[in-house]
C-alpha cells in the first residue's frame, strides 16, 4: 500500500556523523510542510517552538506525531537493540547495536517542544555524543513553555489594546475593565518571571497535581492487590479479572510516570537559569512592559463615557 | 439485623473517635465542620420521621467522610439516626487475607453495613439486590436511617449528572411515604475525579439540605429520583461556586478532512492508513476497532478519533489534568459509547460529533458542568465552526468567532466587544467586567476551517 509520506525520500544520516547544527538545519527543513506560520519557520532556530503560532513554527497538534516521524526518518543510530524492561511484556529500551533507523520511543518526545530540545533529547539518550557547547545555547523546556505562554498573554492585551481604542459608549466601560484586567495581569506575569524561585513554586501545581495521581493509582493498585489476596481458590476468573485490573494500573501508572517527569522538568527548568535561558526570560518581559506602559497609557488618554 | 443494630450501638462511639484519629492521620480538614452540623441537625431535628442519606460519590472513604463530618459525637448515642450504609461487597469483602478480611467485616458489620453487589444481572446478584433493599425498607419502616449513593458507582467524571438518574432511591420513598431525604455534598478542595481515597492533607467542603419526596411532582419511583438529582446538582452548583476549580471543562476540536495532510498518511482510496503512523496516535483498542471499519470508513473513523482526543485532551486540561504534547495514547475513544477516557486518571468526558461530513468534523467533549445533550435535548456547550477567510489568522478567526457566538448567546452582552481572550495555567478563558469567566471556552482551528465552543451552564 502506497502512503504518500513515502514518496519523499529522505537520505537518513547516523546521529554521530554530523554536528548538532547540522542535526538542527536537517530537523527544521524536515517540519516545513507542517509549519502554518512560513515568517517564523523561516527564521527558526533551536529554541524556536514546532507548536504556537505567535513565536512558534505554526505546527498543529494533530501534526505533532509527524514532527517525530520526520525527525527519526532522517537519522540513523547504534542505539537499535530492543532490551525488554524488566516486568513489563511490552516495554523495552533501546540498546548499542547495528547502526539502523532512529526510534523514539512513546513519551521520550514529551519535551522535545523545539529542535535544539530534541536534539537535547537525542544526547541524553545515547543517540548522538554530547555537545555541552551546543546545549548552552538551548533554552530548557520550562524556560520555551513559560516564554510561549508570555508572548501569547502579550499578544491578547495587543489585541484587547486595539479592540478598546476604537469603542465608544457602554461598550468602552466594559472593555475598559477587561483592559485593566488583562494589563495587571501581564504586570504580574512579567514580575513572576523575574524571580525564578517565585515562577517554580507557580510550576508545582502541575507537579503536584501529577504526584497526587500517581498516589491514587498506587493506591488502587495496593486495592487490587489486597483483593487478590482474598480471592479463594475456586474462583479463577475473578483472579484473572483482578490481574487484568492489575496490568492495566500498571499501564496507567507508567503513563502517570511519564507525565511526573516532565511536570518535574518543568519545575526544575523554572527555577534554574542558563544565560540562553534568562536572556529569553528578558526579551518577554521587556515586551510585556513596553505592552503594559500602553494599556496603560490607553487607558489614561482616553477617559470612558456612556 | 436487631444484633446488628445494637452491637452497632455500642460500638458507634469507638468508631467516632477512630475516625477522628483516622482523620488526623491523614491530615484531612472540614471547613466551617460545625456550621455544616448544626444546620443538618436543625433539619434532622425538626423531621420525627425515618431519613434516607443521599450523598455523590467520588472515593471508597466517602461513607466515613459524610458520617464523620455529619455526626458530632453526642449525636452518635441517637439510634434512630445513625445511618446504615450500603457499601459494595466486593470493593469491602473480599480484601487481604484471612485476618484482614475477617477485620474489616467485623468493622462494617460494626458500621451498620448492608452490602450491595451492584454489578451481574445473574440470579444470585439480583436476588442479593434485592435481599439488600429489603434490609433498607425494614430499616426506615422501623424509623432509622439509611445512607445510599444513588448514583451507585462512583462518578467516572467526577460530577454528579443530574440528567441520569437511578430508579433505587425512588423506589425506597415510594416504599416508605413518610421518609425525607437528606441530601449531601462532599468533595475535597483538590478531588478532581474518582480516586481510591481522597489525597492526604485534603480539606473537605459539604452541604446538605432535607427534601421531602412528597414535594415532588409525579409519584413514580423515576420522578422522585429526578426531584433526588436535581436537589444534589444544585448543591454541586454551589460547591462549586465556593472552589477555585473551574465547573465548566469542555473542549472542542475540527478536522479539515480535504486538508491534503490529513490524507498524507492513508492509501490514495483511504482504506488503508500507516499503521506506524496510527500506532503512535491510538490505543491497540482503537486501533482493532480501525481494523475491523469498512474500508471506505477507515479515513473518517480515524479523524473521529483524533478529533475526540484533542477535545477530550481540552477539557481534562480545565480540570487541572494536563495532557502532554503528543500524548494521544493516554486518552482512549469509545466511539460507540462516545466517551473518552484519560487512562491515567480514568476521567471520562462525553463526546458530540457536530458537524460531520465529506468536508470537516467537529467533536466537542465535556468532562463537567453540564450535559452536551442529544437531539431531542439540547444541551449546555454550544458550539460554531467557520470557514478562515482568506489571508485571515486561523487562531483570530477562531477567536472572534468565539467571542460572537457567546455575544449573540446572551441578552445580557451587548457585543462581543465586551469580551476579549486570555490565557490562565495554559488554558483559554473569556474575560467579561474584567473577570475571567467559567465558560469552559475552547478554540480549536485545522486547514480551512476554525471552530469553537464554550458552556452556558
Amino acid at each position: 500500500m502506497a502512503f504518500k509520506r513515502k514518496e519523499a525520500v529522505v537520505e537518513a544520516v547516523d546521529l554521530n556523523s554530523i554536528t548538532p547544527q547540522d542535526a538542527e538545519k536537517r530537523i527544521i527543513l524536515g517540519v516545513k510542510k507542517y509549519a502554518t506560520n512560513e515568517a517564523n519557520w523561516s527564521r527558526a532556530d533551536r529554541n524556536t517552538p514546532y507548536l504556537g503560532h505567535v513565536i512558534g513554527m505554526g505546527i498543529e497538534s494533530a501534526n505533532l506525531a509527524d514532527i517525530t516521524m520526520s525527525i527519526e526518518r532522517q537519522f540513523l543510530t547504534r542505539k537499535t537493540k530492543k532490551v525488554p524492561v524488566a516486568g513489563s511484556e511490552t516495554e523495552f529500551t533501546l540498546e548499542d547495536g547495528e547502526l539502523g533507523k532512529l526510534r523514539i520511543l512513546e513519551g521520550q518526545d514529551s519535551v522535545m517542544a523545539t529542535p535544539g530540545l530534541t536534539l537535547q533529547k537525542l544526547m541524553e539518550l545515547g543517540h548522538m555524543p554530547a555537545d555541552l557547547a551546543y546545549l548552552e545555547g538551548v533554552a530548557s523546556f520550562a524556560t520555551s513553555v513559560t516564554v510561549g505562554a508570555g508572548y501569547r498573554l502579550n499578544d491578547a492585551l495587543l489585541k484587547t489594546i486595539s479592540r478598546f481604542r476604537v469603542l465608544t459608549g457602554p461598550e468602552r466601560a466594559q472593555a475598559k475593565a477587561n483592559l485593566e484586567s488583562l494589563s495587571t495581569q501581564a504586570k504580574d506575569y512579567e514580575t513572576l518571571i523575574g524571580d525564578p524561585a517565585a515562577l517554580a513554586a507557580s510550576k508545582a501545581n502541575d507537579f503536584e497535581t501529577d504526584k497526587a495521581s500517581l498516589t491514587a493509582l498506587n493506591n488502587e493498585l495496593a486495592i487490587v492487590n489486597e483483593k487478590l489476596k482474598g480471592v479463594t481458590s475456586d474462583d479463577p476468573s475473578r483472579t484473572a479479572s483482578l490481574r487484568s485490573e492489575e496490568t492495566q494500573i500498571r499501564t496507567r501508572l507508567r503513563m502517570m510516570l511519564q507525565k511526573l517527569t516532565v511536570s518535574e522538568e518543568a519545575v526544575r527548568g523554572a527555577g534554574a537559569r542558563k544565560a540562553v535561558d534568562q536572556a529569553k526570560y528578558d526579551e518577554v518581559a521587556q515586551i510585556l512592559a513596553k505592552t503594559v506602559r500602553q494599556a496603560q497609557d490607553c487607558l489614561a488618554e482616553a477617559p470612558v463615557g456612556g | 439485623m436487631k444484633l446488628q443494630r445494637f452491637l452497632g450501638n455500642l460500638a458507634v462511639p469507638f468508631i467516632h473517635v477512630f475516625l477522628t484519629i483516622a482523620a488526623w492521620r491523614f491530615g484531612y480538614a472540614f471547613r466551617d465542620l460545625a456550621a455544616f452540623r448544626r444546620r443538618a441537625w436543625e433539619a434532622l431535628d425538626g423531621h420525627d420521621g425515618p431519613v434516607i442519606w443521599a450523598a455523590n460519590h467520588l472515593t471508597l472513604w466517602d461513607s466515613f467522610l459524610i458520617f464523620y463530618a455529619a455526626f458530632p459525637f453526642h449525636k452518635t448515642f441517637v439510634s434512630r439516626r445513625l445511618p446504615w450504609s450500603t457499601p459494595e461487597h466486593t470493593n469491602y469483602y473480599m480484601n487481604g487475607g484471612w485476618l484482614k478480611r475477617h477485620a474489616v467485616r467485623t468493622f462494617m458489620y460494626l458500621c451498620r453495613c448492608i452490602p450491595f453487589i451492584r454489578g451481574g444481572e445473574d440470579e444470585a446478584s439480583v436476588r442479593w439486590r434485592q435481599i439488600a433493599f429489603e434490609k433498607c425498607i425494614w430499616v426506615v419502616e422501623n424509623g432509622g436511617t439509611v445512607f445510599v449513593f444513588p448514583e451507585a458507582t462512583r462518578a467516572r467524571n467526577g460530577w454528579f449528572d443530574a440528567c441520569q438518574p437511578k430508579d433505587f432511591l425512588g423506589s425506597l420513598c415510594l416504599r416508605v411515604p413518610n421518609a425525607k431525604v437528606l441530601t449531601i455534598y462532599l468533595r475535597g478542595e483538590s478531588q478532581v475525579g474518582t480516586t481510591a481515597y481522597p489525597a492526604q492533607g485534603e480539606t473537605f467542603r459539604m452541604d446538605a439540605g432535607l427534601w421531602d419526596p412528597a414535594t415532588c411532582p409525579g409519584s413514580t419511583a423515576r420522578s422522585i429520583s429526578q426531584g433526588l438529582f436535581d436537589r444534589i446538582g444544585a448543591l454541586q452548583e454551589r460547591w462549586f461556586a465556593g472552589s477555585s476549580m473551574l465547573k465548566n471543562c469542555s473542549g472542542d476540536d475540527v478536522v479539515d478532512l480535504g486538508s491534503p495532510l490529513a490524507r498524507e498518511h492513508f492509501s490514495d482510496d483511504g482504506a488503508g492508513v500507516d499503521p506506524e503512523w496510527a500506532a503512535r496516535l491510538l490505543t491497540p483498542k482503537e486501533a482493532a476497532y480501525l481494523r475491523s471499519r469498512p474500508l471506505g470508513e477507515v479515513f473518517r473513523t480515524f479523524w473521529r478519533f483524533h478529533a475526540a482526543k484533542e477535545a477530550a485532551s481540552k477539557a481534562l486540561a480545565q480540570a487541572g489534568i494536563k495532557v502532554l504534547p503528543g500524548g494521544f495514547s493516554t486518552i482512549e475513544v469509545d466511539l460507540f459509547t462516545r466517551r473518552a477516557r484519560h487512562l491515567p486518571t480514568l476521567l471520562e468526558t462525553r463526546l458530540l460529533f457536530t458537524d460531520d461530513d465529506e468536508d470537516k468534523l467537529h467533536c466537542v467533549a465535556c468532562l463537567r458542568g453540564g450535559a452536551l445533550g442529544d437531539a431531542q435535548n439540547p444541551g449546555d456547550v454550544l458550539w460554531k465552526v467557520v470557514e478562515v477567510p482568506p489571508g485571515e489568522s486561523p487562531s483570530e478567526t477562531a477567536r472572534e468567532a468565539c467571542l460572537e457566538l457567546i455575544a449573540s448567546s446572551s441578552d445580557d452582552i451587548p457585543s462581543s466587544a465586551c469580551l476579549c481572550f486570555t490565557e490562565i495555567d495554559d488554558i483559554p478563558r473569556v474575560v467579561r467586567h474584567g473577570k475571567a469567566q467559567d465558560w469552559g471556552v475552547s478554540i480549536s482551528h485545522s486547514g480551512r476551517y476554525a471552530a469553537c465552543s464554550f458552556m452556558v451552564s
